[in-house]
């Protein structure tokens, strides 16, 4: 068992340094915050401004906005594009979830003649640099049809998910000792049964660090969403970037807004799994 | 009737020749307990009548069926193994419930059943707990509970007890004596400790290098063990084993051992079969060496004390004896009287001892 971790054990002097250290690494995005809520002139102001009137009339321009000094105010879709982030994150991370998971276990748990070579070969896909596949990906959207469509780029990120999925998959499947799964074969289960009732719950914690990575990974991309998604299934981050520019240069608050948004989903399912993404990302590390 | 017979069983890993053809039976109710060093096959051969290995020849009968194409599932087999290997993510009552629920049994029932043997096993109260929670003793409870629960006919036990500790198995191993006589099946144990295989085996199927070399009672064992290995396996702390010369000069033929001859008639077999020149090995338990006191009739020979190791009860002499090293026991009162560096006198009934053959190892019969 773990042992009880004492609260305040470190004592003061040790948790103010470390208070100042996070402080250091948590400051940009405490910026982005801060200048979310402030005026332009405030966002723009030398020296910057600690203390100032909080407005929300950046939250609100996300959503809708004026493009021309006077003219109406236009809705921005961005209510659209935070779905299409959570959708198309969300969709691929599962796909691959399953599709990894059951894939990880066939490969730990019946290896093929030359596994891992096929497990070397999966990884192979990762090495290379994203940009140097984009043209032939751009072409075979193009020609499939599967330009700008969901299905597409849903697709795509599954495609990019499954060798860190499985990798990761198989590294916790590799860890639980095989004589569980034999003492349920003696009780008498099926494989099927074994595969979901007695393993799949032990790598619970696993299933939850890789679901936590994978989704970071695609809720940030850019290159591949700036290409292969349309108008209405494009990311937030293409359309944040579209906002550069205008009339009157870079909004920095409107900017700021967005990513404060922008972070809300990701931050929230790293919170509500961090007791297991703990467990996850040390699993292992010591002998139970 | 769960009768068990295995008839040559062979398996590989790859070029690692585990079990090189295995033989033997059980009966039913018996308790039959397979010793044999690490690595020797212990936990290949249960893992093979349990269904979890494949033969690569060979056969197992259970019940009069041949197991060959009968899956893990249907055998009717239950197992502890060395590591229990809970289901981790199931509190005690759900893992004792677990082979049940796989016999669709009804629900009601199945309570009933986890109660009753959480009961006899005395972890009722940790039925609502998951088993890293529980002590040593209580997840090798739960791990028994749960082979026992649908009362098969055949329990697997591998090294159950290898994972506890001192004070606990020996209470444990009173428990499965007890175990058997309730239950009344049949139960197939393995073990690398000699203790445990001659205190609970009804017959013991000494296992070396992937063979068995010997069944037999446990009385039988300890007295006869059919070769240098078993008599090295055997007995706390083993057999001593000493290097031996036939000689045959004049007054008729005799064994001579680095520190002592000893004439034909006082051992136990002939030397009549042997030249002269024969190298055989003259093993005896270190429990019959005894200190000599004046005027004795028995063999003896001097001894100088290596080490002493006080047990309690009794003390274990390390002895250097010409160039042998060998091992006593005495009661503690006497181990008492004697240190490190000191001479001693040994005396021992030559009929005692055990020759075996020096080349093959075999016991002379």
């Amino acid at each position: 068992m773990a042992r009880r971790r004492e609260i305040g054990k470190a004592g003061w002097r040790r948790t103010a340094v470390m208070a100042v250290i996070s402080f250091i690494y948590f400051f940009p995005v405490l910026w982005i915050i801060l200048t979310a809520f402030k005026s332009h002139t405030d966002a723009l102001a030398t020296p910057p401004k600690f203390l100032f009137t909080p407005t929300l009339e950046n939250f609100v321009g996300v959503f809708s906005r004026t493009y021309q000094r006077g003219g109406e105010a236009i809705d921005t879709k961005f209510d659209l594009f935070f779905f299409n982030s959570i959708f198309i994150a969300g969709t691929s991370v599962l796909i691959a979830l399953i599709i990894g998971t059951l894939a990880a276990y066939a490969f730990s748990r019946w290896p093929l003649k030359g596994n891992d070579l096929y497990m070397f070969i999966i990884l192979t896909t990762r090495m290379l640099p994203p940009i140097i596949v984009i043209i032939p990906i751009f072409l075979m959207f193009r020609v499939t049809g599967l330009s700008g469509s969901y299905v597409g780029i849903i697709l795509l990120y599954t495609a990019f998910n499954l060798p860190f999925t499985i990798w990761m998959m198989k590294s916790f499947f590799d860890e639980i000792p095989t004589e569980v799964e034999d003492a349920a074969r003696v009780d008498g289960s099926s494989e099927t049964k074994i595969f979901f009732k007695i393993c799949l719950p032990q790598v619970k914690a696993g299933i939850a660090a890789t679901a936590v990575f994978g989704l970071i990974l695609t809720w940030n991309e850019y290159l591949f969403a700036l290409l292969l998604t349309g108008i209405d299934t494009r990311t937030v981050p293409v359309a944040m970037a579209s906002t550069i520019g205008g009339d009157i240069g870079v909004r920095w608050g409107l900017l700021a807004a967005i990513e404060t948004l922008f972070l809300i989903p990701v931050v929230l399912v790293t919170f509500l799994l961090q007791n297991q993404l703990l467990r996850g990302v040390t699993f292992g590390t010591i002998k139970r | 009737m769960a009768q068990l017979i295995l008839d040559g069983v062979v398996k590989h890993f790859g070029k690692i020749e585990a079990l090189r053809g295995i033989d033997f039976e059980v009966q039913d109710g018996e308790f039959f307990v397979i010793l044999g060093p690490s690595a020797a096959g212990k936990t290949t051969t249960l893992r093979a009548i349990a269904g979890l290995e494949k033969l690569d020849s060979g056969r197992i009968v259970f019940d009069g069926v041949d197991m060959a194409g009968i899956p893990v599932q249907q055998r009717g087999i239950a197992m502890v193994f060395q590591s229990f290997a809970l289901y981790p993510h199931l509190t005690t009552e759900q893992n004792l419930a677990y082979p049940l629920r796989e016999q669709k049994m009804a629900r009601r029932d199945i309570k009933l059943r986890v109660q009753e043997i959480a009961e006899m096993l005395g972890i009722t109260h940790t039925l609502t707990r998951k088993p890293a929670s529980l002590s040593g003793g209580e997840q090798q409870r739960l791990a028994i509970g749960r082979a026992i629960i649908r009362q098969p006919e055949l329990l697997l036990l591998d090294e159950p007890l290898t994972n506890l500790d001192a004070k606990l198995r020996h209470d444990m191993r009173a428990e499965f004596k007890r175990l058997h006589r309730e239950l009344g099946m049949t139960m197939i144990y393995a073990t690398p400790d000699q203790l445990e295989a001659l205190s609970m085996g009804e017959r013991v199927g000494v296992i070396i290098d992937g063979k068995i070399v010997q069944i037999d009672t446990p009385a039988d064992l300890y007295d006869a063990p059919y070769d240098r290995d078993v008599a090295r396996l055997v007995g706390d702390p083993p057999m001593n084993l000493i290097p031996g010369t036939v000689r045959r000069n004049g007054g008729g033929p005799s064994l001579e051992l680095p520190f002592l001859h000893v004439p034909e008639a006082d051992l136990r077999n002939s030397l009549a079969p042997f030249e002269a020149g024969t190298e055989l090995i003259f093993g005896v338990h270190p429990q019959d060496l005894k200190l000599a006191t004046n005027g004795e009739t028995e063999a003896s020979f001097d001894a100088e004390i290596a080490i002493t190791e006080p047990q309690g009860d009794i003390t274990i002499l390390d002895l250097k004896a010409a160039s042998e090293v060998l091992q006593m026991v005495v009661p503690e009162a006497e181990g008492a009287l004697h240190g490190a560096g000191e001479e001693i006198r040994v005396r021992f009934n030559p009929r005692d001892g055990r020759l075996f053959l020096k080349d093959s190892g075999v016991l002379v019969v």
